[in-house]
C-alpha cells in the first residue's frame, strides 16, 4: 500500500497547475456547498425551533383522533401506568402536559372566541420560558386563579394586569363551564394569531373551571438531543396501548411549515447539485487526461509485471487523494466562518425582519455546524470520485499491453 | 536445458483476407541458459514479433512457446503477467523507466511487485546499481539522467526479479557510442560471470559483434543462425 500511495502522490504533482486547479474547483465546490447547506439547515433548525420547540414541540401524543376533532371528549385521563410506559421509552426526558379547549371571553361590553392553553408551569419552562415573553404583568403560580392573556387579545378588551375577565364554555362531558379570572400578565408570542387567541392559566385552574380533575388533551414528548423525532415515535406507538392513542410528529402537526421547509430545502439541493455536477466534469476531465497520458506507461507497467489490479489501485488513490485534498481544504476554511455565524447569526433585513417576526421567527439565521453536513458533502465528494474513478479503471481493464506499449 | 524453446511458431496477422501478413512463419528456436544472442534483420522481418512472443506480451497464431519447459502460450492475461513478473526481463528501446520513480525504486519496484522483503531489496538493488555503475545515481529520477544511464537502470531493474533471461529489444538504439560500450560491457559481464541470459534484437553492428550467437530473420523465418553453422563446420 505504501507503494501505491507513494506513486499515486508522486502522479498528481507530475503536473502541478493542473492538479491545483481540480483541487482548488473541489475545494471551492465544497466551501460554497457548507456555506450554501449550513445556513439552510440552520434557518430550518431556527424556524423548527421557534415554532415546534415553543408551540407544539417535536413530537405529541393525543388520544386518537384528537388532532382532527378537538374537543374535551376526545382528552386523555391520565394515570400512572400511562406516564411509566411513556417515560420508560428510550428517548423520552420528560413528559409536558397541556389541556387546550376553546371558550367564550368577555370583558366590559365585548366578548370573543379564545383558545385556552392549561400548563403546568414547571414542565412548560422546558420548552419555553412564558416569563421572558411576557410584556406586562407577572407570571402566575400553580393553582392560583390567574390568567395571562395574549398581547392581540388584551388590546382586543383593553385588558391590563389585574382586571378581570369572565369565561363561558362547555365543559368536560357536556358540563357547562363558567368563572372570572385575574389578568396576571400580557404575553407577547411573537405570533399575530396566537397573540389574538391565547389566554394561559396553570393546568389545575383549568381542570376546576372544566369540572375535569385529570385530563389533558396534549402530552407533549421531550426527547434527548440524539434522539431522531421519527424513531421514538415508532417506539411510543409500541409501547402504547394499541388503537387508543396517536402519536404525532411536528412533521404532521404542522404539515404547511414541513412542506415549506422540504420545497425550500429542494431549491438549495438542486443548486449544490449543479454545484457537484461542474465538479464532476472538473474531476473527470483530469482523470481523463492523467489515465490517456500515460497508456503507454501502464502498457510499461503490466509488461514488467505490474497486474492491472494493482495499476488501478493506483490510479482510485490518485482519484481519490485529489478529491480528499479539496474536501479537507474546503471543510477547514468553511469550519471557522460557519461556527462564528452560528455563535453569531446573520441578521436578517429590517423589512422581513418585522415580516419574520409577525410569524413568530426570530429574525436571524444561525448557521447550522452539524457534524452531518461535513459527513454528508464529504460522502458525496467521495461519491463523485468513486464514480469518476470507474473511467480509468474500465480503461485498464481493457489494456493491452502491446497495443499501450504502442501509444508513445 | 533450454530456456526457450519455440515449434513450429507462426503468427499472421488479417489471417485468411487479402491484407494477411506473416509476421512469423514457423519458427523453431532453442535457446539455452547463458546465451548472449542477437535476432537480427531488416525491419519488418518478424525481430519484435519474435521478441514479444517470447517474452509472453503477445500470444502467437500457431505453435507453442516453452519458457524452461512450461507451454506459455496456454496461459491467460494475468499468469502471463505473473509469469513475466518472475521470469523475464525486459529492457526496452526508450528505457521507459517509471518517471516519478528514482533510479533506486525504479528498479526496486519488481521486487516490491514480488513481495520480497525489505532487507532483501536493499541489499540488492545497491548491488545491481553498483553493478551498472550508477551507485551515485540512486536518488536521481530519469528526467536527471542521461539516456546510457537511463538504459542502464533499465537494465538493473530487468535484473532485479532476478529473471531466467532478459528480452532486450534494440537497446542501443538511442546511445551514442560510449554509453552503447559501457552497457554492452555490463551485459557481457553479467553474462559470462553470472550466466545470464540475453537475448536483443538489433540493428547494430556493436552488439551483433559481441553476440556469441546470431540470429538472422527475414520475412518472418530464420534464414540464419550462427550456431547452426558451427554445429554444421
Amino acid at each position: 500500500m505504501r507503494t501505491i500511495l507513494k506513486l499515486a502522490w508522486r502522479n498528481i504533482w507530475r503536473n502541478k497547475k493542473r492538479s491545483i486547479i481540480t483541487i482548488i474547483s473541489v475545494f471551492i465546490a465544497v466551501f460554497l456547498a457548507l456555506i450554501i447547506r449550513s445556513m439552510q439547515l440552520g434557518m430550518y433548525d431556527n424556524v423548527i425551533k421557534n415554532v415546534a420547540g415553543n408551540y407544539t414541540g417535536y413530537l405529541q401524543i393525543h388520544n386518537k383522533g384528537y388532532w382532527e376533532d378537538r374537543n374535551l371528549e376526545n382528552s386523555i385521563t391520565l394515570n400512572d401506568t400511562l406516564i411509566k410506559k411513556i417515560n420508560t421509552t428510550e428517548g423520552v426526558e420528560d413528559i409536558v402536559p397541556r389541556l387546550q379547549t376553546f371558550s367564550l371571553a368577555s370583558y366590559g361590553n365585548t366578548s370573543k372566541g379564545v383558545l385556552i392553553n392549561g400548563i403546568d408551569i414547571e414542565k412548560e419552562n422546558k420548552i419555553r420560558s412564558l416569563g421572558e415573553r411576557l410584556s406586562k404583568g407577572k407570571a402566575f403560580v400553580s393553582a392560583a386563579n390567574e390568567v395571562i392573556v395574549g398581547k392581540g387579545l388584551a388590546k382586543y378588551f383593553s385588558l391590563k394586569p389585574n382586571d378581570t375577565i369572565y369565561l363561558i364554555g362547555q365543559g368536560y362531558h357536556g358540563m357547562a363551564a363558567a368563572g372570572k379570572f385575574t389578568v396576571a400578565g400580557i404575553i407577547d408570542l411573537k405570533n399575530l394569531e396566537l397573540n389574538n387567541l391565547v389566554i394561559f392559566m396553570p393546568i389545575k385552574t383549568l381542570r376546576n373551571y372544566l369540572s375535569s380533575p385529570d385530563i389533558v388533551t396534549n402530552l407533549i414528548i421531550l426527547k434527548s438531543e440524539k434522539t431522531d423525532v421519527d424513531k421514538l415515535r415508532i417506539q411510543l406507538l409500541k409501547n402504547l396501548p394499541e388503537n387508543q392513542f396517536e402519536v404525532m410528529t411536528w412533521k404532521k402537526m404542522l404539515p404547511e411549515l414541513h412542506q415549506a421547509i422540504v420545497a425550500d430545502n429542494a431549491g438549495g439541493l438542486y443548486m449544490v447539485f449543479i454545484l457537484y455536477l461542474i465538479i464532476t466534469f472538473g474531476i473527470f476531465s483530469t482523470i481523463l487526461m492523467m489515465t490517456q497520458e500515460r497508456i503507454f506507461e501502464f502498457g510499461i507497467m503490466t509488461a514488467i509485471g505490474m497486474k492491472k489490479k494493482v495499476i488501478i489501485k493506483i490510479l482510485w488513490v490518485e482519484t481519490l487523494l485529489l478529491s480528499l485534498i479539496g474536501v479537507v481544504l474546503g471543510s477547514i476554511v468553511a469550519y471557522p466562518i460557519l461556527y462564528y455565524f452560528h455563535k453569531n447569526p446573520l441578521p436578517l433585513p429590517s423589512d422581513k425582519a418585522d415580516m419574520m417576526e409577525k410569524f413568530g421567527f426570530l429574525p436571524e439565521i444561525p448557521f447550522s455546524i452539524s457534524t452531518d453536513i461535513f459527513i454528508t458533502h464529504g460522502l458525496i465528494i467521495f461519491g463523485i470520485a468513486v464514480f469518476v474513478a470507474l473511467y480509468p479503471t474500465l480503461k485498464i481493464l481493457r489494456l493491452n499491453t502491446l497495443k499501450a506499449m504502442h501509444k508513445k | 536445458m533450454n530456456v526457450i524453446e519455440t515449434t513450429n511458431l507462426k503468427k499472421f496477422y488479417n489471417e485468411g483476407t487479402e491484407l494477411e501478413v506473416r509476421a512469423l512463419n514457423d519458427v523453431n528456436l532453442s535457446i539455452k541458459q547463458g546465451e548472449f544472442t542477437a535476432i537480427v534483420g531488416p525491419s519488418g522481418s518478424g525481430k519484435t514479433t519474435l521478441l514479444n512472443i517470447i517474452g509472453g506480451l503477445d500470444t502467437p497464431t500457431y505453435g507453442k512457446i516453452f519458457i524452461d519447459g512450461k507451454d506459455i502460450s496456454k496461459l491467460n492475461e494475468n499468469q502471463l503477467i505473473d509469469f513475466r513478473l518472475h521470469h523475464i526481463g525486459f529492457v526496452f528501446q526508450a528505457y521507459n523507466l517509471i518517471p516519478v520513480l528514482s533510479a533506486y525504486e525504479n528498479t526496486e519496484l519488481i521486487m516490491l511487485l514480488q513481495n520480497k522483503p525489505e532487507q532483501e531489496r536493499r541489499k540488492r538493488v545497491i548491488n545491481l546499481l553498483k553493478a551498472v555503475g550508477l551507485e551515485k545515481q540512486i536518488d536521481k529520477r530519469p528526467a536527471q539522467m542521461s539516456g546510457g544511464q537511463q538504459q542502464r537502470v533499465a537494465v538493473a531493474r530487468a535484473l532485479a526479479s532476478k529473471p531466467k533471461f532478459i528480452l532486450a529489444d534494440e537497446p542501443t538504439a538511442n546511445l551514442d557510442s560510449k554509453s552503447t560500450a559501457q552497457l554492452l560491457d555490463i551485459m557481457k559481464k553479467l553474462n559470462e560471470e553470472e550466466g545470464m541470459t540475453f537475448i536483443f534484437s538489433t540493428h547494430d553492428q556493436r552488439v551483433i559483434d559481441r553476440a556469441k550467437r546470431v540470429i538472422t530473420l527475414d520475412d518472418g523465418k530464420i534464414i540464419q543462425d550462427t550456431s547452426t553453422l558451427k554445429e554444421t563446420y
